[in-house]
């Protein structure tokens, strides 16, 4: 099957999926309470749109903090316990542990501990996208083939060439695939808390849709969420082809 | 190896004498020493701090053990659908792909909406959670099937049903295995994000009833239940994993 037809067949799915969607809430055979037609959401896109851009604004810039600083964190950490045998024998139970804990359990005392303002909302989320970007790049690391880095050695390469040419390409695609992974946890984590906490953002936006039962805004909200995520990570993705390209 | 042992337990023993001397130093509302949490977990384990604690742990293991299992129902429904014939799964795999990319707690309001916020909406997100790993397992074991051996199944006279039992099947047991493994953590995730972030009744309530009251040595005694639950519930899986892998293994050789 040619990837356009396969493309093809997905886009008529989905308005397949729309249509029958659209005709069940029409004829009222699903409550519109509850399940309001795609038209009405589309409606309600455009009535909460000035709404919306300005809190996933918020969100995320937040995200992009707590991005930055867990990538940061979680590729130094990575390459520490991937390149260093002895780091990784002590250190990655640890990590695995505390990759695996609900990090939720720890959602509240954030909130006491670092207000009810952005800063909880960033911790949480760097502590959300830290574990599995740290993971990624740990195992990455390990499962480099060492006999490129033997050769060069052994050919007289500098340690700046070796670094260059040999480890930094070796070590990238363990990098961007916690780079890919690690955005969905940050806003993840940021979300969570604007729910939990009540902070300003897009997660706060859905809760108070739920509570007040407007549901077309909440599912054009939750469509618009779930768009700029798929989006963003689509773009990650294009980008690690880009370096792909470039190693 | 004793050695490296060693050097665990210093790390936990620093993380953990490092804590003790910030949180003593720290608000007591909000910093707890281990030195406090242990007599409160022991409150909380006679229960003495919660008395209905039981009650509340049998609605959060009622619902993760629903969620769990409709989780994997769903996901095995679907993921044989779409992976047993071909095509279909080259094209909705992708679909499927896209979704997981969507961070998962986005549908959690909307669960709110539809189930309100009593135990449904709890099973119906550790559902949403538990069930994506187990279709992505079920369909990526299903694609590293050795297309050859089925030909030569098929050549040999095995119909549909027997292809499925005798080569499908097994091949695809540890990959699904461990989706399932993966699912169930997902699952009690689910279930404990949803009664964190609104419930009447469970673990999680009981987490944010001690959060909420201050009550911040009881709530790190509940939140390390909470831990200790989890970390059973993967032994388990982890136990029942190895056992499967030892069978396939078998079968194999």
């Amino acid at each position: 099957m040619t990837p356009a037809r396969r493309r093809l067949i997905q886009v008529l799915s989905i308005a397949a999926l729309l249509a029958a969607w659209e005709v069940a809430a029409r004829a009222g055979w699903v409550d519109p309470l509850f399940v309001p037609a795609p038209s009405a959401v589309a409606r309600a896109v455009g009535s909460i749109g000035r709404e919306a851009v300005g809190l996933i604004g918020e969100t995320l810039a937040k995200t992009l903090v707590a991005y930055v600083l867990a990538v940061a964190l979680g590729v130094g950490a990575g390459l520490a316990i991937g390149g260093v045998r002895y780091l990784h024998d002590v250190l990655n139970p640890f990590v695995v542990a505390l990759y695996a804990l609900p990090k939720i359990l720890v959602l509240p005392w954030i909130l006491l501990a670092f207000g009810l303002a952005a800063t909880p909302a960033v911790v949480y989320g760097v502590l959300q996208g830290f574990f599995p970007i740290c993971l990624l790049v740990a195992g990455g690391v390990r499962d480099i083939d060492r006999t490129p880095l033997r050769v060069a050695r052994s050919m007289g390469a500098t340690s700046g060439q070796l670094y260059r040419k040999v480890i930094l390409p070796a070590v990238l695609p363990a990098v961007l695939a916690g780079m890919r992974l690690g955005i969905i946890y940050c806003l993840l984590g940021v979300l969570v808390v604007e729910m939990f906490g009540g902070i300003r953002g897009m997660g706060f936006l859905l809760v108070t849709f739920a509570n007040a039962f407007r549901a077309p805004e909440l599912f054009a909200a939750t469509a618009l969420v779930s768009l700029l995520s798929i989006g963003v990570v689509l773009g990650l993705e294009r980008l690690n082809r880009r370096l792909g390209h470039w190693r | 190896m004793s050695r490296i042992v060693l050097a665990r337990l210093g790390v936990l023993t620093g993380l953990l004498g490092a804590w003790e001397i910030w949180a003593a130093r720290g608000n007591p509302l909000l910093y707890v020493p281990p030195s406090r949490v242990v007599p409160a977990l022991g409150r909380v384990l006679r229960l003495e701090a919660y008395p209905t604690l039981l009650s509340h742990l049998g609605v959060t293991a009622f619902e993760i053990v629903t969620a769990y299992l409709l989780a994997v129902a769903l996901g095995l429904a679907l993921g044989f659908a779409l992976g047993l014939p071909r095509h279909v799964g080259e094209i909705y795999e992708p679909l499927l792909a896209a979704l997981y990319a969507i961070p998962s707690v986005v549908w959690y309001p909307s669960l709110m909406l539809f189930f309100g916020l009593g135990s449904a909406s709890k099973i119906a997100f550790g559902v949403l959670l538990g069930f994506f790993p187990v279709v992505l397992a079920v369909l990526a074991g299903i694609r590293a099937v050795d297309p050859h051996i089925l030909t030569v199944a098929r050549a040999l006279g095995a119909g549909p049903r027997t292809c499925f039992v005798k080569v499908v099947l097994p091949a695809i047991t540890a990959t699904l295995v461990a989706g399932l493994r993966a699912g169930l953590a997902l699952s009690v995730v689910g279930v404990l994000v949803g009664e964190i972030l609104g419930a009447r009744r469970g673990l999680g309530y009981l987490i944010n009833d001690a959060y909420g009251r201050f009550r911040t040595a009881d709530y790190a005694a509940l939140a390390l239940l909470a831990l200790a639950v989890v970390l059973i519930v993967d032994a388990a899986a982890a136990w029942t994993e190895s056992r499967a892998r030892r069978w396939t293994e078998g079968a194999a050789g």
